[in-house]
This record gives structure tokens, sequence and C-alpha cells, in this order.
């Protein structure tokens, strides 16, 4: 096992961990926004690439059991087509196809925040083959989760 | 409160309500309509407005809720409305000589921009989702408090801060985008060419000198010319303005106009 935290300086630092069949990326921060506002910035699709810098499309609802189609700066050429596994309000979204699961988690901490954390891991029998061509996750990662801390607080904060 | 205060009260509200109906639907009949039955239910549960908020604001949430009714099951506009409604209307000949006779009969008949202004976006925030167009209108046009919105649309105050956050950006970027009156670069002229119809012997650069928005272009922020843009919907009463029959006709060909775009489309 080799654990690995990016060395970029971010308030949310990502960190991966590799195993021979998988590989699994997170991060995690403090959004100090009603989890409503976080919550909805994370599902209401076509708005997504309007705040999130990492993602350049999104079609569909992300409703549970519905598909996505979504295009990452990750890999500009490649669509995803992502089936929507688990929506709790509020609480936690997964979506994933047969290389993995993306685990959106929203948890509400005592001081008015809302701690947030994504967590993707990818792998599989024939993980190894094709786990060179993989780009590391970490810096969208930690781009996704500023972007959203970024624009949830923004809209706590705006005017009455 | 007794039906003879819920009456007198509801004639002060009864004008903004309606304009608010317009802007929502973009139909007269629809408007009137709804604002005829936001009475009739607002007299049949009197009893239960405790004054827990304004009536004003209970009255608006009645015809929100009627206005959510029907439009729940209809599409949304395409932000490019403008154009397809133009390309429409240069194609129906009876339209311009209805518009002409309007210009030259009626004491509502004027054409000025500032009036296409406010028509302009009501055809375009029709693009928006339905709650993010109920919450941009009463925020921004009807000037109603989040908290007010919240009990007007039964939904959280965190809510109405994030559909209003999200209309507001997605707004100013369509009209950034398009509207030539804020950005050079815009692709959309319609304010300045039906003047050219309408209004021959008006130089269409003196008129937008009058208009603070486009007027201050250059030097204000995006944001700021946004709400220059909604300083102009406030000022107008879209039935009682003097360009009001002009710019209902020309909103009704525009709804006619989407409700078979629409269902070509489906």
């Amino acid at each position: 096992m080799n654990r690995q935290a990016n060395p970029n300086t971010r308030d949310a630092k990502a960190a991966t961990t590799k195993k021979t069949f998988s590989r699994e990326t997170s991060v995690s921060t403090t959004i100090f926004a009603d989890p409503a506002i976080v919550w909805a910035l994370l599902t209401h699709a076509s708005d997504i690439p309007r705040w999130n810098s990492t993602v350049t499309s999104v079609k569909g609802e992300i409703k549970e059991g519905e598909t996505i189609e979504l295009k990452s700066t990750l890999d500009a050429k490649r669509t995803f087509k992502l089936k929507v596994k688990e929506f709790v309000p509020e609480k936690r979204l997964v979506w994933g196809d047969a290389m993995g699961n993306r685990v959106y988690t929203l948890v509400k901490g005592d001081g008015g925040g809302v701690h947030f954390s994504m967590t993707e891991k990818i792998g599989g029998p024939l993980f190894p083959l094709f786990a060179g061509a993989i780009p590391s996750f970490d810096e969208s990662f930690e781009r996704y989760a500023a972007d959203l801390k970024k624009e949830a607080e923004t809209i706590q904060r705006s005017k009455k | 409160m007794t039906t003879e205060e819920l009456t007198t009260q509801f004639v002060t509200i009864q004008g903004e309500l309606k304009s608010f109906l317009l802007r929502m639907t973009a139909s007269v009949q629809d408007a009137e309509d709804i604002v005829q039955e936001t009475y009739l239910k607002a007299h049949a549960k009197i009893d239960t407005f405790r004054g827990e908020s304004s009536l004003k604001t209970w009255v608006f949430s009645i015809a929100s809720n009627l206005a959510k009714d029907l439009l729940k099951s209809k599409k949304r506009w395409p932000e490019n409305v403008t154009d397809i409604c133009k390309d429409a209307a240069l194609g129906n000949r009876r339209f311009f000589q209805e518009a002409m006779q309007i210009r030259q009969s009626s004491p509502q008949g004027n054409f000025e921009i500032k009036e296409h202004i406010a028509f302009c976006f009501t055809c375009v925030s029709k693009s928006l989702p339905l709650e993010g167009h109920l919450v941009l209108l009463l925020k921004e046009v009807y000037n109603f408090k989040v908290r007010e919105i919240s009990q007007i649309l039964q939904m959280s105050e965190a809510m109405v801060k994030y559909h209003l956050h999200v209309s507001r950006n997605k707004m100013i970027k369509i009209f950034d985008h398009r509207c030539s009156l804020i950005n050079k670069e815009g692709i959309c002229y319609q304010c300045t060419e039906l003047n050219g119809i309408f209004n021959p012997k008006q130089k269409a650069q003196e008129e937008l000198v009058k208009i603070e928005m486009a007027r201050e272009a250059d030097n204000r922020s995006r944001d700021e010319l946004f709400d220059l843009r909604m300083k102009i919907l406030q000022e107008l009463d879209p039935f009682e303005s003097g360009a009001a029959e002009l710019q209902l006709h020309h909103l009704e060909h525009n709804r006619q106009v989407m409700e078979k775009h629409l269902e070509e489309n489906s």
C-alpha cells in the first residue's frame, strides 16, 4: 500500500491510496453553509459546470436510479456514463460505473458547518493493466472541494 | 380579518400581483384568471389567515401556488426565445400590421426601449427553472425578503438563497452574451431595431442615453447592470404603462410562437 498526499497548498487536501487492484482518492473539507445549499449544488446537474471548474458538462438528472453523462477536465474527450446508486438528501450520494464508485457524504457539524467528503474507488481484476493510464485525481478533487466550498459559502452569505 | 378588509387590501395588492403573474405566465388571460382565483381562495380561507405574515405575503403565496400548478406541466422556454420569436414575426405580416395599428391608434401604443427591456426579461426569464423564476421575480422585482419568499414558496431560506444565486447568475450570463446594450459584442439588437420601426424619427443612441443601464454599461459590473435591469422592471407596470398594449400584443405573439415551438420540439 502506498499512501500519497498531494503537495499543492489548498484548503482541502486529497489523499490517494494505491493497491494492486484498486485506487482510492478522497478529499474532505468543512463548508460553512446550510446542508441544503451544499446538496443543491451537488445534485442540480445542469448547474454544476457553472461553479465547478473540474466538470464541463452533466446531462441527465441526479436522482436515484437515473444515469447521467458527465464530462470532466480530467479527460475532456471522454463521456462518463454514471448510474446514481444512492441518493439520501443532504447526507449521501453515490454514483458509479463498472470501474468504481464515487461517494459524497455530508455530515452536519456542531459549529454550523457541514463536513463534506468525496471518495472515489476504482479497480477490479484488470486494474493493473490500465492503472498507469489513469491520471491522478488529487488535484481535480481538491479543486472540486474548493469550488464547492467557495460557492456554497458565497450563497450562504448572500443578501437577505 | 373581515371580508371587507380583505377586499380593500386585495385591491391595493392586485396591480402588483397581476404584473407578477403576467411575468410568470406570459399570458394576460392566465394572469387575470389567477388573480381572480387567488381572491376567491383568499376569501374562502380568510379564517386561516392568522397574521403571521403580511396579507400581501399570504396572497402572493396563494397566487404562487396557483401559478406553479399551471406551469409545472409546461416546458420552460429556451434562452434564445427572442431569436425564435423574431424569425416567426418576420414571417408573419399580420403581426406587424396589428402592431402598427396599435402604435397609431392606442394611447398605450408607444414603443419605448425601456419597456422592451422589461418585455425581453419576461421572455428570457421563462428559461429559468420554475422555482428559480419565482424566487428571482419575488426578490428582485417585487422586493420580498428571503424570509417572506420562504413563506410564500414554502421552502427553506437556504434554498431561497440558492435559487436566487443560481437564477441571477444564469440571467447575468445570458444577457452578457446576448444584450448589445450592456456588451458591445452582444448578439441581440431587437430593442433598437424595433425602435427604428416604430419610432423612425428617433435616434436610438439618444434614447439609449436616457436608460441608466445602457449609459453605465462600460462603468458598472455585470451584477450592477443586472440590478439596473431589475430597477427598470420594478418601475414599470406592464398593464398600465404607455407601451402596455403594444408590448402585451408582442408578448401574446411570443407566447403563441413558444407554445408551437415547444410542441414541435417535444
